[in-house]
């Protein structure tokens, strides 16, 4: 029986010890862990389905990451969030790689009767919106005061946590309205109606990406942004509804 | 080697709750809990807590007494059933609810026609409240009744009294002290709701917006604010456990069996 539990006891420290070697040397081929905002989910599982991927909200990934989550990549739909943490050192200088743009989506049965922006002031609609942190939540408080719809605020029945869960709101018909990126439209196209938001009123949307500065696989995560931002990945961030990077500076 | 693991065990259990309240000083945590952002979520967890214990306690208290009185293959089955939310994971809470309830759902367009519209309503979050808490109630409830002694709702009958008699006037005050229990544990699971109640009624500020919704908005907008509402969480659910253990021992008392003084025997 001693002998036995002695044997174990081996085995398992062995183990320990394998395990922990091989997690602090990076390996060329480990999947790296990237953290990126939820509207990438789909272009960027299908880009590279070899990695790890977190989606969510660009602001609750930046806490996380601020309290020590173990990401090689930052991917955020607004430069504040990875401009703060570069700020704070957590990750390295962040480079812009793609824009997007806002839309209205209504379910496909339009309860409310919404054919276009303006109806959300004249008409009585339960409006879902993200919360004024997440990037989309912020973007869409812009495009309401271009176009001076600021009132329209109001209407808002829930202050979701990333822009999936809007989406999701608005495709089972709880919502009558929300505000979304084009590219989330896409991915429910069939259960909603996109409205346009004119191209006068959509904010200054900026996508940026960054290594972030506790990662053990730095080349690696470097490499992944490299083949985002190269023709590669512009394709197929343009061919799911994105915007290439734009040319003026920020 | 014994001591060391319950040490562990207990350090591993208490450290997260300690925390709450040691890791910023005790007058920002006060200060914190004055804003808007606080006040408003303990009025809104208040307000549909409080509409949902009185559902779950005006169903539920006849309820199980009914389902503690039926035969045990029949009562079995029933507390199956009753027993489902308490393992669905919060979140197929919410998705259930909206597959029922939502506009889209089973009841969605009689509820339409009907003109009621709970979507993103204090209703909705009533409802996902009363799902997720009810169960507890519920089976806590069950026991309570068959604790009782059965010779006493016995002698009541051959007193005369109807069933309803027997329910409210004998049931109910013996098995006061478990339903007493039960409706804390209701109460507790239900303050601290999240899952089901973001799905099904989103989360607004005044609104829906719960204790636990609460927490989870200001996380990343002022962790001061989040840490202040977890505090206040924690001392309500402390409340809750102690008056469920103070219930319990008092329990004891009303539904042990009382043994009737012996007659000698007569032809009586």
């Amino acid at each position: 029986m001693n002998t036995r539990l002695a044997t174990l006891a081996v085995a398992l420290l062995a183990g320990v010890c394998v395990a922990a070697v091989a997690s602090a040397r990076p390996q060329a081929n480990a999947p790296l862990t990237i953290y990126a905002a939820a509207s990438l989910t789909d272009v960027f599982r299908s880009f590279d389905s070899a990695q790890n991927y977190s989606f969510g909200a660009s602001n609750a990934l930046e806490t996380q990451i601020r309290n020590g989550a173990p990401a090689d990549v930052y991917a955020s739909a607004a430069p504040l969030n990875t401009q703060r943490l570069h700020r704070a050192g957590l990750v390295e200088k962040p480079v812009t790689f793609t824009a997007n743009r806002l839309a209205l989506i209504v379910p496909r049965s339009n309860p409310a009767g919404i054919r276009s922006i303006y109806d959300l002031r004249s008409k009585p609609v339960k409006l879902v919106v993200a919360g004024p942190a997440v990037p989309v939540g912020g973007y869409t408080l812009t495009v309401l005061r271009k176009m001076g719809l600021s009132s329209v605020l109001s209407k808002v029945v829930s202050r979701e946590s990333d822009v999936r869960a809007v989406t999701g709101k608005i495709a089972l018909g709880q919502g009558d309205a929300g505000f979304v990126y084009v590219t989330d439209a896409r991915a429910v196209s069939d259960q909603v109606t996109v409205v346009r938001v004119p191209a006068w009123a959509q904010p200054r949307v900026r996508y940026e990406i960054a290594v972030v500065s506790r990662s053990s696989n730095k080349a690696a995560a470097q490499a992944f942004i490299t083949s985002v931002l190269s023709a590669r990945g512009q394709t197929a961030l343009k061919n799911a509804g994105f915007l290439a990077i734009p040319k003026a500076p920020a | 080697m014994l001591v060391v693991a319950t040490g562990a065990a207990l350090l591993f259990l208490v450290l997260p709750v300690v925390a709450i309240f040691a890791r910023v000083p005790p007058d920002e945590l006060l200060a914190a809990l004055g804003t808007d952002a606080a006040k408003d979520a303990l009025l809104v967890t208040a307000e549909t807590n409080l509409i949902s214990m009185i559902l779950i306690l005006l169903f539920g208290t006849p309820a199980a007494y009914w389902i503690a009185t039926r035969t045990s293959r029949l009562r079995d089955a029933v507390v199956t059933l009753v027993e489902l939310p308490l393992v669905l994971p919060p979140a197929v809470a919410g998705i259930g609810l909206l597959a029922a309830f939502g506009r889209l759902g089973l009841l969605g367009g009689t509820m339409d026609t009907l003109g009621i519209d709970i979507a993103f309503t204090q209703v909705a979050v009533i409802l996902a409240v009363t799902f997720v808490a009810s169960p507890f109630y519920l089976r806590t409830a069950v026991a309570a009744y068959e604790g009782i002694d059965p010779t006493l709702p016995a002698a009541a009958r051959t007193l005369g009294a109807g069933p309803g008699r027997v329910f409210a006037r004998i049931a109910i005050p013996l098995a006061g002290a478990g339903l007493g229990a039960g409706a804390a544990l209701a109460f507790a699971r239900g303050i601290g709701e999240f899952g089901a109640t973001i799905m099904f009624a989103g989360s607004l500020q005044g609104t829906t917006q719960t204790l636990s919704l609460a927490i989870y908005e200001q996380f990343d907008l002022s962790f001061v604010v989040a840490l202040a509402i977890s505090a206040v969480l924690v001392a309500i659910s402390g409340t809750v456990l102690l008056s469920v253990k103070l219930l319990t021992r008092w329990r004891s008392g009303s539904t042990t069996p009382i043994p009737f003084a012996p007659t000698t025997p007569t032809s009586g």
